[in-house]
């Protein structure tokens, strides 16, 4: 009887001890958990610079990672193109064994390998803006260019003059969003298909868009709409007809903004141009990173959303923090 | 009503088990529901204070903001009623052709004075609705694809009663190629010759200004600051986009409800504190946004050390309450102890120790003086007992002398009369052996040599007194002999054998007497080949009142009773007897040489 009463004596303590040593444990490992327990997420865009989409992308990326509370380190090639430089720096960043990279691929094709890389190391993988030829990353966040050319094809609809005879200055031949956006601004033309010329390209280069648009120009005088699908060919098109003293007859409209891109909305050469939401983007991408690390369902792609801006609408409260995401151009 | 309760709680301690238990118990809920309030208490005003410091801390930070900007804009009204007051400004605008160049040359160089001692100033201008105008330095040029009038903040300024008027944060695309965020202060300009507004002066502060000061606050690394306008558009907000686009929302309503003050959000894990501050200025709200788990930091390491106390001090609490608990209850379950072996009869070495002067130690003490008056008492008794038996012996011994002494004595005449001298010799030894015997030896007990040896003289002179009507035989293992017996066991059955038994038959009598062990104890055999007994005497012979002829039968009944007085209820006698044929009677003691405690009797 003595012995049963202390035997229960003991255990009664070892049983207090034990849930001490629990509660202890337990506290010590969440105190672990606050402290050093932050995601590490890298972020490799197609170039580190100031330049309004990048620089505002990496904004709304760094916005996330101080709401989400996660260290955020963003390194890219300081130029764009440069698929070398950015396939060296994802395998420095696979090397950092980051919770998660976000990488804008450089090249639709030169990019895969290092990505598989990325998936291989068993680190997750967003993409932001662009796509690669295979399906790779968890999740891609970019504007639904599909949607925004056929807004842009909305917006000049309602401009088009009578007896329209249209023409498209598009940026890369065979690029994802070259291709969507034509799409998009297709259907946003309904009823109008035989009216639209085929498209020519400027490979991304003012200059080469301006010599298109001016060949364009000359092999089909009839031409009276031009849109032109990324800045380059929409301000090199620009610079074109305004240098061919046609800009009374040709009604024109473009995509995404540059300084010299809102100076033309103004001087009511573009009547409207359709921008993407670089800051949303990178927020949403660094958001979906988290949401991805965490096991949450994210869908295989996420729309950061795009705005028609015209010179009636463009310094409205909304769109002026669009068009001029810093605060000096 | 006290009364049912208190039986209730008597009710609920009598349940346990133990007492230690129902001490225990009781003692381990009051202590955990103590260490439970303080607990609650204690993180409750913790995190009370942590919020309130944080209000406080916030609020002093916001209101450092607003002083800033209220500085800030309280320049440029400066400014502005500098320049509005300025003749030279409204002579230049307004006034006739002849000072043209002179006046334009004062006015620029109030500008140029103001540009060059505020780098925060962006664009400084007056312009008349007659196109005089001077910008900045006088170098710059409006936007030609811009319409002032169509600006916002230029129609407000208008609408407004020739007051300052300041607008929210924008792009100011009026001047020509430069597009820079700024905040607008603007004021009408009165032609004083027809005292109507015919012109504008407006100020651009820089906006990396404001931004600069409200990014460089810090509200944890989580935390963010906002500035919003009276009628609730954004000034500020280091997430602006994400609200025009509606991935984030902003609690304005009940920020514009505020003119002063905080209030929390209850987002689960997103919660914040919203404190926010009005500008008696321009009427902007500072808002200060701080995420509630970040300002509860230390809140998890209170929460940590405050849980750990607790724990500690509940863990000592039950370590302590089982010691107490079990010192009080010892004494008890030593005099529990005590008493279940005093229930089995076991009363020497029973005392209890009983420390201190409580009532348990008194209840102890009462129970050693108690098991040693029970002690005592039992001693007694057993004494009584022995006194009991030893006069018993006594009275059997001479109980069955004279009877016996008058037969031999008889006998003994009767031989000297004839002349056998030889037998009366031998007769008159073993009786002198006999007295000798038993009168020499005041033990109650003797070895069964000695016994055997006074049987064997009982049994020499019966056999001369019935000449050849008694035969005896004595066969005693040897080891045996030396083994001890309470005395004048064997004898008296003898006697009884032949007085009951032989006396009744024809021919010869014959008693044999045994010896040995057998299943460890002793047994000693006499038998006799008399008349022998029905089956029913044979049952009842060993009850104390038989009715029998004789009175010496009694000697059975008193030879059992002492035997078994003396070894146990083991021991005594058992017989056998069949009618004519004889009786055995089976003597049967512990085979250890027992000696009696005191010896002597």
């Amino acid at each position: 009887m003595g012995k049963y009463k202390n035997s229960k004596f003991y255990i009664i303590i070892a049983a207090a001890l034990g849930g001490l040593l629990i509660v202890v444990l337990a506290f010590a490992a969440k105190s672990w958990q606050s402290r050093g327990g932050k995601l590490d997420v890298i972020y490799i865009p197609k170039v580190q610079d100031n330049s309004d989409f990048w620089g505002s992308l990496a904004l709304g990326a760094q916005a996330a990672a101080k709401e989400y509370d996660i260290n955020l380190k963003i390194a890219g090639p300081s130029s764009e193109g440069d698929v070398e430089k950015q396939n060296e720096i994802i395998r420095q960043s696979i090397e950092e064994r980051p919770d998660a990279i976000i990488l804008s691929p450089c090249s639709y094709t030169e990019s895969t390998e290092a990505a598989k890389q990325i998936v291989k190391a068993g680190i997750h993988l967003i993409l932001v803006d662009s796509s690669m030829e295979e399906p790779l990353g968890e999740t891609l966040v970019c504007t639904n260019n599909t949607e925004a050319g056929k807004k842009l094809g909305e917006l000049l609809r309602k401009y088009l003059p009578e007896d329209p005879v249209i023409g498209i200055v598009s940026h890369v031949r065979e690029s994802s969003t070259a291709m969507e956006r034509e799409k998009g601004l297709r259907e946003g033309l309904e009823g109008y298909e035989d009216r639209i010329l085929p498209a020519v390209f400027c490979d991304s280069d003012y200059d080469k868009a301006y010599k298109v648009t001016q060949q364009l120009l000359e092999e089909h005088p009839e031409i009276n709409a031009i849109a032109g699908l990324n800045e380059y060919s929409a301000v090199g098109a620009a610079r074109a007809v305004k240098d061919m003293g046609l800009e009374d007859e040709i009604v024109m409209v473009g995509f995404d903004s540059s300084l010299e891109e809102i100076q033309l909305l103004e001087a009511g050469i573009f009547k409207g141009i359709v921008v993407q939401k670089p800051f949303n983007m990178g927020y949403l991408a660094v958001q979906k990173s988290v949401e991805v690390i965490y096991n949450t369902a994210v869908d295989p792609t996420v729309d950061s959303g795009s705005e028609e801006i015209t010179k009636g609408n463009m310094y409205t409260e909304e769109n002026q923090k669009l068009l001029f995401p810093f605060l000096a151009k | 009503m006290k009364q049912h309760f208190k039986k209730r709680v008597q009710n609920i301690i009598w349940h346990f088990k133990s007492i230690q238990d129902a001490i225990l118990l009781p003692f381990l809920i009051v202590i955990t529901l103590a260490l439970a309030v303080f607990l609650l208490i204690s993180l409750n005003y913790t995190e009370k204070t942590v919020l309130r410091n944080s209000e406080e801390y916030t609020m002093q930070l916001i209101e450092q903001i607003n002083a800033d900007l209220d500085s800030y804009i309280g320049y440029m009204e400066t400014i502005s009623m500098m320049v509005v007051g300025n003749p030279d400004v409204s002579q230049y605008l307004f006034g006739d052709d002849e000072n043209q160049e002179e006046m334009k040359d004062k006015v620029g160089q109030q500008f140029k004075t103001l540009i060059d001692t505020r780098t925060d100033i962006c664009n400084i201008a007056v312009l008349a609705d007659n196109g005089k105008m001077y910008l900045n330095r006088g170098k710059s040029a409006l936007n030609p694809n811009a319409d002032i009038k169509d600006m916002d903040w230029y129609k407000d300024t208008m609408k407004a009663n020739g007051s300052s008027v300041v607008s929210s944060s924008h792009v100011q695309n009026a001047i020509s190629g430069a597009y820079t965020w700024v905040v607008t202060l603007s004021r009408a300009l009165l032609n004083p010759k027809t005292q109507e507004k015919e012109g504008i002066f407006f100020i651009d502060l820089n906006y990396s200004s404001i931004s600069g000061l409200c990014e460089r606050v810090s509200l944890g690394d989580r935390g963010y600051l906002f500035i919003l306008s009276e009628d609730g558009s954004y000034i500020y907000h280091p997430q602006q986009q994400l609200i025009y686009s509606g991935l984030k929302t902003e609690w304005n309503g009940k920020v514009l409800e505020q003119e002063n003050g905080s209030f929390i959000t209850d987002e689960g894990n997103n919660s914040k504190l919203y404190t926010v501050c009005s500008s008696r200025e321009t009427g902007w709200k500072v808002v200060g946004v701080a995420y509630l788990d970040e300002l509860m930091k230390d809140r998890e390491g209170t929460k940590t050390l405050y849980g750990l106390t607790a724990l500690l001090l509940s863990l000592l609490a039950i370590v302590l309450s089982m010691f107490i608990s079990r010192a009080i209850t010892k004494p008890i379950r030593e005099l529990e102890g005590a008493m279940i072996q005093v229930q089995k009869g076991k009363f020497d070495n029973q005392a209890v120790t009983a420390r201190g002067n409580n009532e348990i130690s008194s209840l102890g003490n009462s129970f050693n003086i108690m098991t040693e008056k029970i002690q005592q008492l039992m001693d007694e008794n057993i004494q009584e007992q022995r006194e009991k038996r030893k006069n018993e012996l006594r009275a059997l011994q001479s109980q069955i002398n004279p009877h016996f002494l008058y037969n031999t004595l008889d006998s003994i005449i009767w031989m000297a009369e004839s002349g056998k001298n030889e037998e009366v010799v031998l007769m008159t030894s073993s009786l002198a052996k006999l007295f000798r015997q038993s009168i020499s030896n005041e033990d109650e007990v003797v070895t069964i040599a000695q016994e055997i040896e006074y049987t064997r003289s009982y049994l020499t002179i019966q056999k001369m007194r019935y000449r050849d009507q008694l035969e005896f035989v004595i066969d005693v293992d040897e080891d045996i002999l030396k083994c001890h017996i309470v005395k004048l066991v064997i004898q008296p059955l003898v006697e009884n054998s032949i007085y009951h038994g032989i006396k009744y038959i024809d021919g010869k009598g014959m008693i044999s007497i045994m010896g040995g062990r057998s299943d460890g104890k002793i047994v000693l055999i006499i038998s006799d080949n008399g008349a022998g007994m029905e089956q029913e005497a044979v049952e009842h012979i060993l009850d104390q009142k038989v009715p029998n002829h004789k009175s010496n039968h009694v000697g059975v009944y008193n030879v059992h009773h002492r035997l078994q007085l003396y070894y146990g209820q083991e021991s005594g006698l058992k017989y056998k007897s069949v009618r004519g044929v004889g009786t055995t009677v089976f003597v049967s003691i512990p085979e250890e040489e027992r000696q009696p405690k005191d010896g002597k009797v």
